[in-house]
């Protein structure tokens, strides 16, 4: 049985469409490579030529120079990529000869010195330019995002190769295939994570503004970092977006979510689905429709709604709540939003717990307190990690009710939190002056204080323990 | 613990689990609830057990009404098809459960744990999570679960259904042990009738949430009351099949296409009033004999299809579209289309009214 399949393997040619394909990419790398590199000797050639200015130069993408003379300084990194990638066409070419068992490794190993060069080449002329704290070339630019694109061909092409050159050992083509399997979502994370955070980063390293975007970024250090650690507020800050997290993730995210959660799965389906569905109104009314209820609700007397039920009581002559109790209304907007989605989590996880579990601690002598600390909770354990995590994450970064509701204020930063913060900075400000890369330090270490969280959350909640083994073994 | 149904009854809007049950279970009883799913056997045992509030009518435990008493307070212990062992908890905790909820102090807690482990052969296994364990393990870990605060009344649901059938025969005699041992009332739902019939004292029989019977198994077995019951209970199950009854003189004569046969007078005349009856013989109680050419007596039949059993063969005769099931010795060799003739233990011969489906001979 297991014979066959191994035969079957090798005698159907699944490489014969991949082979094409990847011929494509190839080609199509070869164009991205060449085609910039061609345009920059073409420019090259044509400044002195034409007897451009610095300036001019400078705009069509070459590098003026303190003397005025030299046009690229990492001129061995670029001859030496497309060296390195003729030497690699070159042994490739051999194996892509008719009558070679296996052509497409050839392709490969011609796709993977080139792309190798390329990332190579990308990756020093970037770094020596920020070293020496030149203006960032456009064509440096241009290496890095070839080289980004060059980096993940290199990964599949190198994952599919080594499946290729591995068919005879199990073990190692099962690691191979779990990659494989993986590839698509690694991909997403890659292409929609790792790149975004590493521009950022890059942009973060610049004084790129709306006061000087026509011009090449100028490459800053660490500037933009000292800036924002030395910030009067900054501590205030840090302290408000913990605040604010911490608050609306305890008592409404998953505090007032599991509560719900647990009354809505132990009143009959029908009154629990409405209920539910009355909890998930805040989070489909538009965002500004919702805030302006909000402040109708806790206006002054007589449109306050709040204060006209005050007034029932005989409580006369109340304020404007909102910039009364600042912080009461922010954790309230932002908890009565956020309680919904770990409402369907955890009601969907409670009534996934087998009622046999159930029936069996009524009987076995607990009260409806003791069922939910020893059975209901436990089993939650994962759905409580998850919206802890996802939770924690998205409060992290979500602004947009305290910007409409109190717009960080009132006064100074009073509610003001970080990703408030970090959006008024890059794209927010009073002169019209956008500080994108100011704005973008600040995202970064946000984006880095979620990272470390999430591993945080994995640990102490020890994800791994609640992963089962897979049951299914690929042949 | 004696336990007393009166009335018992348990609706849905317009849907009915349970019909008008009564039924009283004697003190160190075992007995079953048996019949088909959806017959209701289970929604009475979670009424005894506090699950569902009966609609109508009242369960009492000895001599006090318990239909307002949560479960917890029952003092009962359950066992399940599924195990419903707390995943999240060892076995040490699993069995500990109920002791912890009744604030025992520590250390009577774990010997008790572990003397119940002990008694179910499990005590080496009490670090364990369930998951570890195998199905009869698990059900092993359930029973400890149930018997350690030394219930006075035990409910099984289905306790074996989800075990191999070599296990199930173990565990059914196990578990009979320790019911005898104990001396614990116990109720035992089941749709197993060989389990019912093997375990229990007195056996239920339900059907469409109504109680069809209340008797020891070999009442229910040698004097069915209804064809359900005869249907249902013995394994193969009895033939049942509607014939003409003819008198001739003092003999009683049960005809039908194809199939004639002669009934005792002391059974026949009990039906004499019909003119047709449901007849039922077990398969067990039906010679089959090698066709003899142009013998009259008996009933003429073909071999359909023989289904070795190693003990016996069980044979389905066809005669015309009647089929039926006759347990054979396998050393008759008999192929299939075969011209047989039956014999009929006239005196296992069941009676039935085609219309109210009750026995003619037991009431």
């Amino acid at each position: 049985m297991v014979t066959n399949q191994t035969e079957t393997a090798i005698q159907v040619p699944r490489a014969g469409r991949g082979r094409w394909l990847l011929l494509a990419a190839g080609l199509l790398l070869l164009g991205c490579i060449v085609l910039p590199w061609l345009r920059f000797v073409i420019i090259a050639d044509q400044r002195v030529a034409l007897s451009l200015t610095g300036q001019q130069a400078a705009t069509i993408g070459a590098i003026e120079t303190t003397d005025g003379g030299l046009l690229y300084r990492s001129s061995f990194w670029l001859f030496f990529a497309p060296l390195a990638g003729a030497v690699g066409l070159a042994l490739g070419a051999i194996n892509l000869l008719p009558g070679r068992s296996a052509p497409w490794h050839g392709l490969f190993a011609v796709l993977i010195s080139v792309t190798a060069s390329v990332a190579v080449w990308g990756a020093f002329a970037a770094s020596q330019e920020i070293a020496q704290k030149q203006k960032v070339a456009v064509e440096a630019q241009l290496g890095l995002s070839v080289a980004f694109m060059a980096l993940l061909l290199l990964l599949v092409g190198g994952l599919i190769l080594l499946r290729e050159a591995s068919g005879q050992k199990p073990a190692f083509r099962a690691a191979l295939d779990a990659l494989n399997f993986m590839a698509p979502g690694s991909l997403l994370v890659i292409v929609f994570f790792f790149l975004p955070a590493i521009i950022l980063f890059i942009l973060s390293l610049t004084d790129l503004s709306s006061a000087n975007f026509s011009e090449p970024w100028t490459y800053v250090g660490f500037d933009n970092y000292k800036r924002m650690f030395s910030d009067r507020f900054f501590p205030k800050i840090l302290r408000n977006t913990f605040q604010y997290v911490i608050l609306t993730l305890l008592f409404f995210n998953v505090g007032l979510a599991l509560l719900l959660a647990l009354l809505t799965a132990h009143v009959s389906r029908r009154v629990g689905f409405f209920f539910r569905l009355l909890w998930l109104l805040p989070r489909i009314t538009p965002s500004v429709v919702y805030i302006v209820m909000w402040q109708r609700i806790a206006q002054q007397p007589p449109y306050g709604i709040l204060n006209q039920i005050l007034g029932l009581f005989g409580v006369e002559n109340q304020p404007y709540w909102i910039p009364e109790s600042p912080w009461v209304f922010v954790v309230l907007v932002n908890g009565f939003v956020g309680a919904s989605f770990g409402m369907i989590i955890f009601t969907s996880a409670i009534e996934a717990i087998p009622a046999d579990l159930i029936i069996a601690a009524k009987v076995d002598g607990a009260g409806n307190l003791a069922l939910i600390r020893d059975i209901t909770l436990p089993l939650l354990r994962w759905p409580l990690l998850f919206v802890v995590t996802y939770q924690t994450l998205s409060l992290l970064v979500s602004f947009e009710y305290i910007l409409l509701l109190t717009n960080g204020g009132p006064g100074l930063f009073t509610t003001e939190v970080w990703a408030l913060t970090a959006y008024k900075r890059a794209l927010q400000t009073y002169f019209g002056s956008n500080q994108w890369a100011y704005g973008a330090a600040w995202g970064f270490v946000l984006v880095l204080i979620g990272a470390i969280l999430s591993v945080t959350y994995l640990r102490v909640f020890r994800f791994n323990d609640l992963v089962q083994e897979p049951k299914i073994d690929v042949l | 613990m004696r336990v007393e149904l009166n009335d018992l009854t348990k609706r849905w809007g317009n849907v009915t689990g349970a019909d008008n049950i009564s039924l009283d279970i004697q003190s160190g009883e075992f007995v079953a609830f048996l019949g088909p799913s959806g017959c209701g056997k289970t929604t009475t045992l979670l009424m005894v057990a506090g699950i569902y509030k009966p609609t109508a009518g009242e369960i009492r435990f000895d001599d006090r009404v318990v239909n307002q008493v949560p479960p917890k307070d029952r003092n009962i212990g359950m066992v399940f098809q599924s195990y419903a062992l707390y995943p999240h908890m060892s076995v040490r905790q699993n069995i500990g459960y109920p002791l912890k909820l009744k604030k025992s102090p520590a250390a009577e807690m774990e010997q008790r744990v572990q003397r119940v482990a002990d008694m179910m052969g499990i005590g080496h296994l009490l670090d364990r999570r369930p998951a570890q364990l195998s199905g009869g393990q698990q059900q092993r870990v359930a029973l400890g679960r149930a018997l350690v605060k030394e219930p006075s009344l035990l409910l099984f649901d289905e306790p074996l259904s989800n075990l191999d059938a070599r296990l199930r025969l173990t565990m059914r005699s196990e578990i009979k042990r320790l019911q005898l041992d104990l001396g614990i009332t116990s109720i035992y739902v089941t749709h197993d009738q060989v389990e019912a019939m093997t375990m229990a004292d007195r056996i239920a029989v339900m059907q469409e949430g109504k109680l069809q019977a209340y008797a020891p198994p070999n009442e229910l077995y040698e004097r069915p009351r209804t064809t359900f019951i005869a249907g249902f209970v013995g394994n193969p199950p009895m033939n049942l099949f509607d014939v003409q009854l003819m008198r001739e003189g003092d003999r009683y004569l049960a005809k039908r296409q194809g199939l004639e046969f002669e009934l005792p007078p002391e059974r026949g005349s009990r039906a004499a009033a019909k003119a047709e009856v449901t007849v039922g013989i077990r398969p067990e109680d039906i010679t089959l004999l090698p066709d003899a050419a142009g013998s009259n007596e008996g009933s003429q039949g073909e071999v359909f299809v023989v289904e070795p059993l190693g003990r016996d063969n069980l044979v389905d005769v066809r005669f015309d579209d009647l089929h039926l099931f006759v347990l054979a010795d396998p050393r008759q060799t008999l192929k299939i289309g075969d011209p047989v003739r039956l014999q009929f233990d006239g005196d296992k011969v069941q009676l039935f009214d085609p219309e109210t489906e009750y026995s003619l001979l037991w009431t």
